[in-house]
């Protein structure tokens, strides 16, 4: 008891003097920044931090930053026990109360919701179809952001043992009764990428519509593309036709964006494309087309793309190698001595 | 010129507080370590549906806007929505493929299909009536579907020891062991010919034989199955 109170008020003191240092290190930046110190916000101390101290540093983790030490410094619990050094919480001794609450919460849910079934079935009467929960554009928070939530660090198996109670509770018919329980365990999803900011076509002398998609990437291949429409299907890969991909399966890419929304005939694409291998250049043409093509298309078409993931930039690299190891995951051939 | 040695003075006095300060970041902060540059999707990605037939059904059900509002994983490199693409193809040619050249792979499966296609078609003119042509398949699509639906086993038998002794004891096989195992059959018999005939050649063969319901593959399926059957007695080894 005496030990936790002398520990949470060495705490106390520690967090209000990196307080203090936070403070005057951002009035330092301010002031080095050429800036007034009193407006100086966190984004501006990134900035500095970024243009005073320069680093390559592969993982971002490990380059140098200047945080509110509340980020830097996990929450911490208050007091769980009262002055007799009772805990108040009746899971307290389970390590990890907040975590197993919310399970029995989740349990509990489950078999309240079941109960309702029974009765439901008992008095024939059938399921309102409109209550369906709609967890389409939502999805459950991470390991992390449950952490922060519940202010306990967990193991993998219990995030995925919350994951599944937590599926097995939306699965059940009646789930839309306890939908403020789920909905303070989901994300929303940033809304629809694919249908902001469609640009409007420009007009050339010849009063065709074309549209130019710059920073089409995969790989290591980048490039732009341009379309033009009305077209006869003319493709033209940095001044050499489809034949500029040798094989067949890259040439299939090409035209796969085309294919799918029918305009293969009604549209011309120009390309220019720089770096990676045939797969990664048709790859990132692949997605300069269906980006493209968002302008000539109807709403009802741009969903069919979204939904065949040809909206979808494949920002995946090869993963680097590291040291100690052959490759990036391949580790050596374990001898017994 | 004192006023810059003040300011380098001043510097140092920031710098050092600002070290401090990442310093404590860098040891207080999980360990979990993630890459500027992802190589995977998050798992809340859905694979895509790209294909012509599962879109049309999406557009019956009305799924179709509902869906959109999810993030979607790109197709693969490999895959397309043109009528000319089959997975079941698609994974043949992968099994075919060595060393990652699947230039070759395909090339290989798509002069098998020539040579099928080739041999389709002087049975079919060298056929007199119209009831035999009709019964004559002609491409070699089909005739590879309906030669790995004929060598796909039901049963399988799986090694369980009891008492010191080994069972070959029989038991289901689930549905996507038994198309890999089709496959896999299919190509070791290819594979088994003399060093004068070509893959192609060979393949053609095999896949005609076993659309036909005939031939070393469809005899291997059914020696697996006469072979599960012997060993019926063994089947309560396996739940005990």
């Amino acid at each position: 008891m005496r030990a936790y109170l002398e520990r949470a008020k060495e705490h106390d003191e520690f967090m209000k003097k990196q307080q203090f240092e936070y403070n005057i290190g951002k009035r330092h930046l301010a002031n080095m920044m050429g800036e007034d110190p009193e407006t100086f916000t966190q984004k501006d101390v990134d900035r500095a931090i970024e243009y005073l101290f320069p680093s390559g540093i592969y993982d971002p983790a490990a380059r140098p930053l200047m945080k509110p030490p509340e980020e830097v410094f996990p929450a911490r619990k208050a007091a769980e026990f009262d002055e007799a050094g009772r805990p108040h919480h009746y899971l307290f001794y389970t390590g990890k109360p907040n975590f197993f609450k919310l399970l029995y919460d989740a349990a509990e849910n489950i078999q309240l919701l079941q109960q309702f079934e029974d009765k439901v079935i008992r008095k024939k009467a059938t399921p309102d179809p409109n209550g369906k929960l709609d967890l389409n554009a939502t999805f459950w928070l991470t390991k992390d952001q449950l952490e922060q939530l519940l202010v306990e660090k967990l193991t993998d198996l219990e995030y995925d043992n919350f994951k599944l109670v937590m599926e097995r509770l939306v699965s059940l018919p009646y789930s839309y009764r306890c939908k403020d329980f789920i909905e303070k365990f989901r994300k929303s999803l940033t809304s629809q990428k694919f249908a902001l900011e469609i640009p409007k076509p420009s007009y050339d002398d010849q009063g065709r519509a074309f549209v130019t998609t710059y920073e089409c990437l995969r790989k290591k291949a980048r490039g732009d593309v341009t379309i033009r429409s009305p077209g006869t299907g003319l493709i033209t890969i940095n001044g050499k036709d489809l034949t500029y991909f040798e094989d067949t399966q890259s040439r299939e890419q090409v035209i796969f964006p085309l294919i799918f929304t029918g305009l293969e005939n009604k549209v011309d694409v120009e390309c220019n494309i720089e770096g990676g291998g045939p797969s990664g250049q048709a790859g990132a043409i692949r997605w300069g087309i269906a980006w493209g093509l968002r302008s000539f298309v109807d709403k009802d078409m741009l969903e069919a793309m979204q939904v065949a993931g040809l909206l979808t930039r494949d920002h995946r690299r090869r993963e680097r190698k590291k040291p100690g190891q052959p490759g990036a995951r391949k580790k050596p051939t374990w001898k017994r001595r | 010129m004192r006023n810059l040695t003040n300011k380098i003075i001043f510097f140092n006095r920031c710098q050092s507080q600002l070290s401090r300060c990442a310093f404590n970041s860098t040891a207080k902060t999980t360990q979990t370590r993630f890459y500027s540059r992802p190589t995977s999707f998050p798992d809340y990605y859905q694979n895509p549906i790209f294909r012509k037939e599962d879109q049309a059904k999406l557009i019956e059900n009305n799924d179709l806007s509902k869906l959109a509002t999810t993030p979607f994983r790109p197709p693969a490199s490999y895959e397309t929505s043109s009528v000319y693409h089959d997975p079941i193809v698609n994974k043949v040619i992968n099994h075919v493929m060595e060393d990652g050249k699947k230039q070759l792979a395909r090339s290989l499966v798509e002069k098998a299909f020539e040579n099928v296609k080739r041999i389709q078609i002087e049975r079919y003119h060298l056929a007199t009536t119209p009831e035999e042509k009709s019964k004559i398949i002609l491409s070699p699509k089909d005739i590879l579907h309906r030669a790995i639906e004929n060598s796909k086993p039901l049963l399988q038998l799986s090694p369980i020891k009891r008492g010191g002794i080994t069972y070959q004891v029989p038991g289901p096989i689930t549905e996507k062991r038994s198309l890999f195992l089709a496959i896999k059959w299919l190509l070791e018999a290819a594979n088994d010919k003399d060093r004068t005939v070509h893959f192609p050649e060979q393949f053609a063969w095999e896949l005609l034989d076993a659309a036909n319901n005939t031939g070393k593959v469809v005899k291997r399926k059914q020696d697996l199955h006469r072979q599960c059957e012997a060993n019926r007695a063994y089947a309560h080894y396996r739940w005990q």
